[in-house]
């Protein structure tokens, strides 16, 4: 404060000291700035004195970055003195005011500019993940502020440190427009980057971004199947080999891989899996004819697979059907499977009731323990002559003429 | 006759009981319903928030160059909106001293800034009516990932009046420029830092000035059936075809009429509204006469705050008018001293400054005038309007006297006599009113002094009109009347004896 007086008594004798920079309209009573700074550092007192004008008390229109208000002076023997508020001295802005005599405004400015320390470093990473390969990028965007929270001037220099597995990288950035940034490609193995900034000795917090694999490259396919018979009931099991990047990076746990199969008649059946460490596994039960597959799996949109083939060889060779009690029960069987066994429970049966060519009824069941048997009601099939076909592993065999009763 | 009694009252009280139960029950029933309803489950999740407008400064962007990530339409949008509302919210909090809505678009230091003006201006007693009438934003700066926006807003046209222990201090204008770095939180831009970079104080309106546009031969003019509503549903562009024939048969080259603000669409203006007006300018332009525009009619708030809706609809209107060979120039607003009194005359004086500018730079090429109700206004603003005009309704005596006083205060601008006129009334409500003959004398009176001085005249009005809407001058019987009368042509459509000197050529056609 003393020094303030001083400095304003200094500049009373050195001179009538008429601003510059410093606008105003001629006017009966004359009335000067006093102060000659016209910038200063955020948090410094400031105390705008103006030549005084007798009997008059003028209020100082005041407006900075957020806001405005008006200052009364104290008055001095001398001097008007406004003492600007600390919410006004404490923001970098560029500050505008207006002493409002009547009919004589003298109106300026003055700059206050940031504090040249940094108290805290308010940094941004985005976006969070990014594709291994370089081409991928996220940006880190660096606010160095003051103690006043006003950011550091243009041109401060803000040091960006990165680390990845083994390498460590420093680059410098200026600070523009209230911000400085840095954009950080990504590596061509996948992995974590962390990063650091550090501007006039402060240092910031660990920011890291990881860098996932990039899109999969085509791939292989097997299939691993117990036997290769057709018998309903064995897994088939469908497996890719490691799915990798262009860079060799395997790629993320659970990318969705489907398995087209198209089968014999063209129908495609579709299973799908997703990859543990790059590898995907998928199932299907064998079908309970002979079938030729072909199978080819994608990483929808990104990759694909070849084109494997595989066959299944027909387990039942024939079967036999009787009829008894009026024809009413049919009992389908021995069913024996590749080696003579029974076959394993839950083959599907179909069995079709024709009067001539005309379809009548449809009835369907399991086998159980090799045999299969259909009681066939009066309510579902009249009494009437029929042509009976039974249906199962892909053999057909029609029994014409069997009279119901 | 015991039994029949007896019965009756068992009757009564029977359905007495029926009665009051049933309206216990109605009463439960509506009770419940009550309580049942607000709890609408479409509006649960406050899905239709509809955005009113209520901040509209012109919003000038620079060419998108900005670094980092390509600006999208959809963000810019957010953008703005959400900027301009952070303007908005301070400008309120400032006007009444309450930290209301500022958490919604300052982050939690920077709103530390605006509550501390906010306490030490309360504190002192001041109050802020402000508002930007411009920004010119820039985008320097996008971040990758969409969180962080710095802008830079140059020579934001800012209007402040501030106020101390409620006295007017300080009115002025200045222009600044901001940088301004944003954050999006909780899916608001929110403002992080503020700067100010520049300001300059006392801004120099815009103000060419318009030569003389020739001496007006005018009318003010409503359609016959639609007084004070010649845009509404009964528009008919054939009624107005011949109004305006008759209009130029009688000698006259100008009609004046009027755009109403709430009619128009306010902040947003209709296009149906437009393309009626434009109907009108080519009809006129059929008939070979000028139209002045009066805009703003039933407008009367000035409100700071609403400055920049205001503006909007008359750039709209302005732009979209500009360009016809029918237009003579724009009256701002009718009667504007009329509303000193309820609205204060430097809050209504600078309303029609910043709107004047606006409509000069909008329209450059036409002249601008405010219609002053009484003769004492007209030099009021005299310096910034192209050309002068006030209403008289005074005795015609001091008509002579009063526009040569005006004259001599205003020597370097055309004086136009922008309404005038007698009634006809006289009745009921008004026993000693005049007649059509008193009509008629008045208008040759004053005729003969507008050729003296070849004074430029727009007169009230073509026709009697039937229904007066009561905004117009209220709903007293004796006002109404009176209102009906000013016509030319009465209800019937028969020329009244005044018809004779509707303009100083006289008519030739009878």
């Amino acid at each position: 404060m003393r020094n303030k007086l001083t400095y304003i008594l200094m500049s009373l004798v050195i001179a009538t000291a008429v601003s510059v920079t410093t606008m105003y309209t001629a006017a009966p009573i004359s009335v000067s700035l006093l102060t000659t700074e016209k910038t200063y550092t955020a948090g410094d007192r400031i105390t705008l004195s103006f030549s005084k004008v007798p009997n008059k008390k003028p209020k100082l229109y005041i407006a900075s970055s957020y806001g405005t208000t008006l200052l009364d002076p104290e008055v001095t023997e001398t001097a008007f003195l406004y003492h600007v508020p600390s919410l006004i001295s404490n923001k970098a802005s560029t500050v505008n005011w207006k002493l409002m005599l009547k009919d004589n405004f003298l109106t300026g400015n003055f700059t206050i500019t940031p504090i040249l320390e940094v108290k805290s470093m308010e940094s941004y990473l985005g976006p969070p993940s990014i594709n291994a390969g370089g081409d991928d990028y996220t940006m880190l965007t660096v606010l160095p502020t003051d103690s006043l929270d006003n950011v550091l001037p243009d041109s401060t220099k803000v040091a960006i440190k990165r680390q990845f597995k083994r390498t460590f990288k420093t680059d410098t950035v200026l600070t523009h427009n209230l911000y400085s940034y840095k954009l950080i490609y990504s590596t061509k193995q996948a992995g974590r980057i962390f990063t650091a900034s550090n501007c006039l000795g402060i240092d910031s917090k660990e920011k890291d971004v990881n860098v996932m694999p990039d899109t999969p490259v085509n791939f292989k396919i097997d299939v691993n199947r117990l036997h290769d018979y057709a018998d309903g009931n064995q897994i088939a099991e469908m497996y890719t080999s490691q799915i990798k990047d262009g860079h060799n990076n395997i790629v993320s746990d659970g990318t969705y891989v489907t398995f087209y199969i198209t089968n014999k008649k063209g129908y495609v059946l579709k299973t799908s899996g997703n990859t543990i460490n790059g590898k995907a596994t998928a199932r299907i039960i064998h079908p309970d004819y002979a079938e030729h597959w072909q199978i080819k799996a994608y990483v929808e949109g990104m990759a694909e697979s070849n084109t494997i083939s595989i066959d299944f060889e027909q387990v039942v060779a024939d079967f036999e059907t009787q009829f008894s009690k009026n024809n009413r029960e049919v009992t389908i069987g021995p069913i024996k499977s590749y080696m003579d066994q029974m076959i394993p429970d839950g083959l599907i049966i179909e069995l079709k009731i024709y009067d001539n060519q005309t379809l009548v009824n449809t009835f369907t069941t399991a086998t159980r323990d090799g045999y299969a048997a259909f009681t066939l009601k009066q309510v579902d099939v009249p009494n009437n002559t029929y042509n009976i076909t039974v249906e199962l592993a892909g053999i057909n065999k029609t029994y014409t003429s069997k009279t119901l009763w | 006759m015991v039994t029949l009694n007896k019965n009756i009252l068992r009757g009564i009280l029977i359905l007495s009981f029926v009665a009051i139960n049933a309206l216990i029950i109605f009463g439960i029933s509506a009770l419940f319903t009550y309580l049942n309803t607000g709890a609408d489950r479409s509006k649960m999740l406050h899905t239709e928030i509809q955005k009113i407008d209520q901040y509209l400064p012109t919003m000038d962007w620079a060419p998108m160059a900005n670094e980092g990530r390509p600006m999208d339409k959809q963000t810019l949008g957010e953008l703005e909106s959400n900027y301009l509302d952070a303007w908005y919210v301070k400008h309120v909090a400032y006007n009444t001293n309450l930290r209301e809505g500022i958490e919604d678009f300052y982050t939690e230091s920077s709103r530390e800034n605006i509550f501390n003006f906010i306490d030490l201006n309360k504190q002192q007693g001041i109050t802020l009516e402000e508002t930007t009438l411009e920004h010119h934003p820039k985008l320097n700066f996008f971040s990758e990932d969409g969180q962080l926006i710095m802008l830079t807003d140059n020579n934001v046209k800012e209007y402040k009046r501030v106020y101390q222990n409620k006295k007017l201090v300080e009115e002025t204008i200045e222009t600044a420029t901001y940088k301004v770095l944003l954050l999006l939180e909780d899916g608001f831009w929110r403002v992080r830092h503020m700067v100010k970079t520049d300001a300059t104080p006392n801004h120099k309106y815009h103000n060419k000035q318009h030569t003389k546009t020739g001496t007006i031969h005018g009318i003010n003019y409503y359609p016959k059936n639609t007084p004070w509503d010649m845009f509404g549903e009964n528009f008919e562009i054939d009624t107005i075809q011949q109004d305006f024939k008759l209009i130029h048969d009688a000698g006259l080259n100008t009609v004046r009429i009027f755009v109403p603000y709430e009619d128009f669409g306010k902040a947003k203006v209709k296009d149906e509204k437009l393309v009626k007006l434009k109907k009108v300018l080519d009809a006129a332009a059929k008939e070979n006469i000028k139209v002045l525009i009066t805009l703003f009619d039933f407008y009367g708030d000035y409100s700071v705050l609403d400055w920049t809706l205001n503006q909007r609809h008359a750039e709209t209107i302005v732009k979209a008018c500009k360009d016809h060979s029918a237009l003579l120039g724009w009256d701002l607003k009718n009667e504007p001293d009329l509303d000193f009194k309820s609205r204060g005359k430097s809050t209504v004086e600078a309303w029609l400054r910043t709107m004047l500018e606006l409509v000069k730079t909008t329209d450059p090429n036409h002249p601008v005038t405010i219609g002053w109700a009484k003769p004492v206004s007209a030099p009021l603003l005299k310096d910034e309007v192209d050309f002068v005009s006030f209403h008289y309704y005074e005795d015609l005596n001091q008509f002579e006297n009063t526009y040569t006083q005006l004259k001599k205060e205003i020597p370097n601008k055309q004086l136009v006599v922008g309404e005038f006129g007698m009634s006809s009334y006289s009745g009921l409500w008004k026993p000693f009113g005049s007649s059509e003959e008193d009509q008629a004398n008045y208008h040759k009176n004053i005729q003969s002094t507008f050729e003296k001085y070849n004074i430029s005249y727009i007169s009230w009005t073509l026709y009697d009109f039937e229904n007066i809407p009561k905004e117009v001058v209220g709903s007293l019987p004796w006002r109404k009347n009176v209102q009906k009368k000013f016509g030319f042509i009465d209800k019937n459509g028969a020329k009244k004896a005044s018809f004779d000197y509707i303009s100083s050529s006289g008519t030739t056609e009878e």
